[in-house]
């Protein structure tokens, strides 16, 4: 039986190893924290049925009988053999496998470097996965008692050549009006603030979800960069920023600001892709064979991805690459190609 | 077309297919990134002046572009920076606003 | 010694008295230009320094100390001091020592300009001038000084890196016609003399050359071409002197004088500005100094390529390099010479025309100081601070602790200090900024001025004028508070680098104070490029056309540079150099009042 090493135990390594080992392969998991599900394990609901993100792991996980899974474990270095690769993992464990799955995932952007947010700085400023923690139960003294007003703060560390990312990271839109949702249902008589550039709701029921917040939820939509954030002597934070449809400048007294950190490729990345000379593409994350028909395909032979580790995807993308992984490893160790 | 013999008033809307664009085009020339503008109003919201005056970076770059006159809304400028600290774009505000300043001297 | 023509000349001194006479008619006239160009006041002031003794003094022992000995060049480089003192006070010696022996032994010829100069050409030794011996080696000893000097020189020209510099200018033309004839004078003069040594005489250097070279040129038909050519070279050196960065020679003994006196640029290409300019000697110093020659596309926009557009008059140039500069003044604080870089480009964009102008007269700040009324101490933040709310935030905190009475001015609306509009060179708006300011600043009665930003500390203290308020740097007054006991530090283990923003340190010569109160809070080491040398972090406000892309570069090699101090974690006092380097930074980047903050307690 093949082995084949899967980097990554998030949503996606975890799906390709599920479906590896039906097609009768021994897909090895190689985790750097000490926990499979990667972002998604942190997450509270998933867009846009509000699946609880913990039964999507769940679900994954019960596939995993049978695959070998090293929590807390980085690739040391990895060798191009004649057919293959021959790994070490920084556990000591040594492996030979003709195929490497890389599902290396993504980083949240530090929104400490959006100095003039204030986060880290000011009380009660949040990102999304702090709200997604303090959703399952993490206590945050930064989310105050009885907001009456909360903000959103669209594109931190996305779009912004400044924070050295010009990308749009794609599901940050579509959280924020699922969290202002998830906020105003505990919060009902919260107003809620959402300050976006452009909203991007591209997938699936997502215009649902945006008519809903709208509709029935009364969230406020102002267009308009918030480009600096200070601080009054209660210690609420106090936004400015240009209504750009109203042509004027505005601001806004918030009991809690929750930051949208956007989605950045992982620091593992480069290292990971200089060990088996795999390009990576210019917004820093992997490059694929292309972009179109190819998306799981590196230049190199027997180097596949699956995820995020190529550009920023959504859930339900992820899963579907990571199946699609699969089968090309398949094809591939099979020679179908 | 008949001449009925009265007009309505001149319609507001700016004709995007008649707009005087010159003194946009002579903007683009010194500062080609003000094409990559998307608007977003951080410069605005951050503007030192704008308090002051309303003044909009954002507002000035859109109303070149429907050829409508901007002078006044630079009148409280402080060339301080900030706008172009906090431009997403890396566009060099700060001179775009220098060059607004002689274009109309040329005018 | 005796004279061995009764005319006492000969025609090759013709082309070093066409060369002598031209030097000088061009140097009067241009001294008599630049008087004209300087305003009455300028004009008086410069005069009346003259004749005042101290200053006299004082203006003689700086051109002997920089324009001869080259005393800031030998702190500087030892190699290249000795290089350019020797070329220089080698030759002026040659010149002293050739009127002495004129004075001596023929002194009815020292109306001759060319006398002191060919004087061993128009004597012949006798066997009573034993008092010669001396003169005669003094004069082989500096000229062998002087020939070492130019034998460094070619060195450097080919090797430049052995001087430790990366980086030298590239001569234009003419530089390299009076760089050649330069090199030739030396070594013809020493030919020359030694083919005359045994008629005039000579000296440990001359004396032998002479005897080698008799031992296969017979006669003396060759001495005669020798002083020619000795002649020529001179001629061919002085006639485009003026065109050429030799000018310095002349231009640095006008511009010493003129800076002793307290003058300042007024205008871009006239009076002072223009000494400065032709004083430069186009040594390129400060294109290693320039933060922006890490990129090759910025090589030639440092001072002394603006120096050298300024005199050929290259308009497009001389405007892109103005307003491409950071302002962040270490080619100055480098300068042999003192041309002020930074001075010279506002004064350049001060010139430009603009089709409107901003106006202030609207803006109402009464409300302002009302709102600021009744506190000792006015925080003003300053712009920037607003984009580093850490800054604000620690510096509150700070005099909360410190149970300081204070209000924070422009907590939620302010006016810029004026400081970026008189870099841009709109001197008329900053003013009238500065006017708002005081307005504002007098209006809330406070007694002391607190300010955290450097951009803003500087024109506060330059161009404010506010009687019977102290303006003060967060630095000096937190050093205050910790030596009044009001402000407790405790040292961490963190080692920090300290990095100096161009304004505070370079602008205002801030250097010690924030040292010693980082010392107080955590461990320090220092970046090996510090102090007046430190490198701008490349988000200065000075360069008006640098984009954000083009500044990532220089951001990257200021960082380097810290880097290399193994400290853990980089601190600044200005909220701009914060901004900038904390996009990029590996290290944590703290503001020096955030280190404080953490350290203090009540």
């Amino acid at each position: 039986m093949d082995k084949v090493l899967i980097i990554g135990g998030g949503i996606a390594g975890m799906e390709a190893a599920g479906q590896l080992l039906k097609l009768g392969y021994e897909p090895v998991i190689a985790e750097k924290e000490d926990h499979l599900g990667g972002h998604v394990a942190g997450w509270h609901k998933l867009f846009p049925d509000m699946m609880d993100a913990s039964a999507l792991i769940e679900q994954l996980a019960s596939k995993l009988d049978g695959a070998t899974v090293y929590l807390r474990t980085r690739v040391a270095y990895m060798n191009r053999l004649k057919d293959g690769y021959s790994v070490m993992l920084s556990n000591g464990t040594g492996l030979v496998c003709r195929a490497v799955l890389i599902a290396s995932g993504f980083r949240l952007f530090d929104a400490a470097k959006k100095e003039e947010y204030g986060y880290g700085v000011y009380d009660h400023v949040i990102t999304n996965s702090d709200l997604e923690a303090w959703f399952n139960g993490v206590e945050d003294f930064r989310v105050p008692e009885n907001p009456r007003h909360i903000a959103f703060v669209h594109c931190v560390g996305s779009r912004d050549l400044k924070a050295g990312n010009p990308q749009c990271s794609k599901v940050c839109c579509m959280t924020a009006i699922k969290q202002a949702i998830e906020m105003k249902e505990k919060f009902p008589d919260a107003e809620i603030w959402c300050f976006y550039m452009d909203l991007r709701l591209f997938g699936k029921k997502y215009e649902d979800f945006y008519i809903n917040a709208q509709r029935d939820h009364g969230i406020h939509f102002v267009r308009g960069r918030v480009s600096e954030v200070g601080e009054d002597i209660d210690g609420r934070v106090v936004l400015k920023a240009e209504d750009t449809l109203a042509g004027t400048q505005v601001k806004l007294k918030a009991d809690l600001l929750v930051l949208m950190a956007g989605m950045l490729c992982n620091e593992d990345t480069a290292t990971i892709a200089s060990m088996v000379r795999a390009a990576v593409d210019s917004d820093g994350f992997m490059r694929s064979r292309d972009n179109i028909y190819r998306i799981n395909e590196s230049n190199r032979p027997g180097i596949f991805f699956a995820g995020a580790c190529t550009g920023t995807k959504t859930v339900p993308e992820t899963v579907a690459e990571a199946r699609a992984a699969a089968l090309d490893i398949h094809n591939y160790l099979s020679g179908n190609d | 077309m008949i001449d009925f013999g009265f007009g309505l008033s001149r319609s507001s809307a700016v004709r995007l297919d008649e707009v005087d664009l010159s003194l946009y085009k002579r903007l683009e020339e010194l500062e080609p990134q003000v094409r990559t503008c998307i608007g977003c109003g951080s410069c605005s919201a951050t503007c030192t002046a704008g308090p002051w005056s309303g003044m909009s970076i954002r507002k000035v770059i859109l109303n070149l572009q429907r050829g409508r006159d901007i002078e006044k809304m630079l009148s409280n400028c402080m060339l301080c920076g900030k706008c172009t600290m906090v431009c997403p774009r890396g566009i060099n505000t700060r001179h775009l606003i220098l060059s607004l300043c002689r274009i109309y001297e040329k005018k | 010694m005796r004279e061995r023509f009764a005319s006492g000349f000969d025609p090759f001194v013709l082309p070093f008295l066409i060369g002598f006479f031209f030097v000088i008619g061009y140097c009067i006239l241009g001294i008599v230009r630049i008087m004209f160009q300087l305003s009455r006041e300028d004009r008086r002031m410069f005069l009346l320094s003259l004749i005042t003794p101290t200053t006299a003094l004082k203006n003689i022992w700086d051109i002997f100390a920089n324009c001869l000995l080259h005393v800031k060049l030998w702190k500087r480089n030892k190699v290249l001091g000795f290089m350019h003192s020797s070329i220089a006070f080698g030759w002026f010696m040659l010149i002293v020592l050739g009127h002495i022996e004129v004075m001596l032994y023929c002194p009815g010829r020292i109306h001759l300009f060319y006398y002191p100069i060919f004087f061993n050409y128009f004597v012949a030794e006798n066997e009573s001038t034993i008092g010669g011996a001396v003169l005669f080696f003094l004069m082989d000893f500096f000229l062998l000084l002087v020939l070492a000097g130019i034998a460094l020189a070619i060195i450097k020209r080919v090797r430049s890196r052995i001087f430790g510099m990366r980086r030298t200018t590239r001569p234009s033309m003419l530089d390299r016609v009076g760089l050649y004839s330069l090199w030739a004078i030396f070594p013809l003069r020493l030919l020359a003399e030694s083919f005359t040594a045994h008629i005039s005489g000579g000296s440990f250097l001359t004396i032998p050359a002479n005897w080698v070279f008799r031992q296969f040129l017979g006669n003396d038909l060759h001495m005669l071409p020798t002083w020619w050519a000795y002649s020529l070279a001179l001629c061919v050196f002085m006639l485009v002197l003026p065109f050429t960065r030799y000018m310095h020679i002349p231009a640095e003994m006008m511009l010493i004088p003129m800076r002793n006196a307290g003058l300042k640029i007024r205008h871009a290409r006239k009076g002072f500005a223009r000494v400065e300019v032709l004083s430069c000697p186009g040594c390129g110093v400060c294109i290693d100094a320039c933060p922006m020659s890490v990129k090759k596309a910025n090589l030639k926009d440092c001072t002394v390529y603006l120096n050298r557009q300024l005199r050929r008059g290259n308009e497009k140039r001389i405007e892109e390099i103005s307003d491409k500069c950071l302002l962040c003044g270490k080619c100055e604080a480098l300068c042999q010479v003192g041309v002020e870089g930074p001075a010279l480009r506002i004064a350049q964009r001060e010139r430009r025309k603009y089709g409107f102008s901003q106006d202030y007269s609207g803006i109402d700040v009464a409300p302002m100081a009302a709102a600021a009324k009744g506190a000792k101490v006015l925080y003003f933040s300053g712009c920037m601070t607003r984009l580093t709310p850490s800054v604000g935030k620690a510096v509150c905190s700070l005099l909360q602790k410190a149970g300081v009475d204070y209000v924070w001015a422009d907590r939620d609306e302010g006016l810029c200090c004026g400081r970026p509009m008189l870099t841009a060179g709109r001197t008329e708006q900053a003013r009238q900024l500065i006017r708002k300011n005081e307005e504002m600043i007098l209006g809330s009665g406070a007694g002391t001025l607190l300010l955290s930003c450097p951009i803003c500390y500087k024109i506060f203290t330059e161009e404010y004028n506010l009687p019977g308020v102290r303006v003060v740097n967060y630095v000096t007054f937190f050093n205050e508070l910790v030596e009044q006991g009001m402000l407790k530090l405790e040292k961490g283990d963190l080692f920090y680098v300290y990095h100096d923003p161009c304004e505070l340190g370079r602008g205002c010569g801030i250097y010690e104070e924030p040292r010693k109160l980082l010392g107080r809070a955590a461990g320090i080491t220092e970046a090996p490029k510090n102090r007046a040398e430190s490198i701008c972090c490349g988000g200065s406000l000075g360069s008006l056309t640098l984009d954000f892309q083009h500044r990532e570069a220089m951001t990257l090699n200021a960082l380097k540079n810290l880097y290399e101090s193994k400290a853990d974690a980089i601190a600044t006092a200005c909220p701009l150099c914060l901004a900038t380097f904390s996009r990029y930074s590996e290290r944590p980047v703290r503001d020096i009042a955030e280190v404080l903050d953490a350290q203090s307690h009540v």
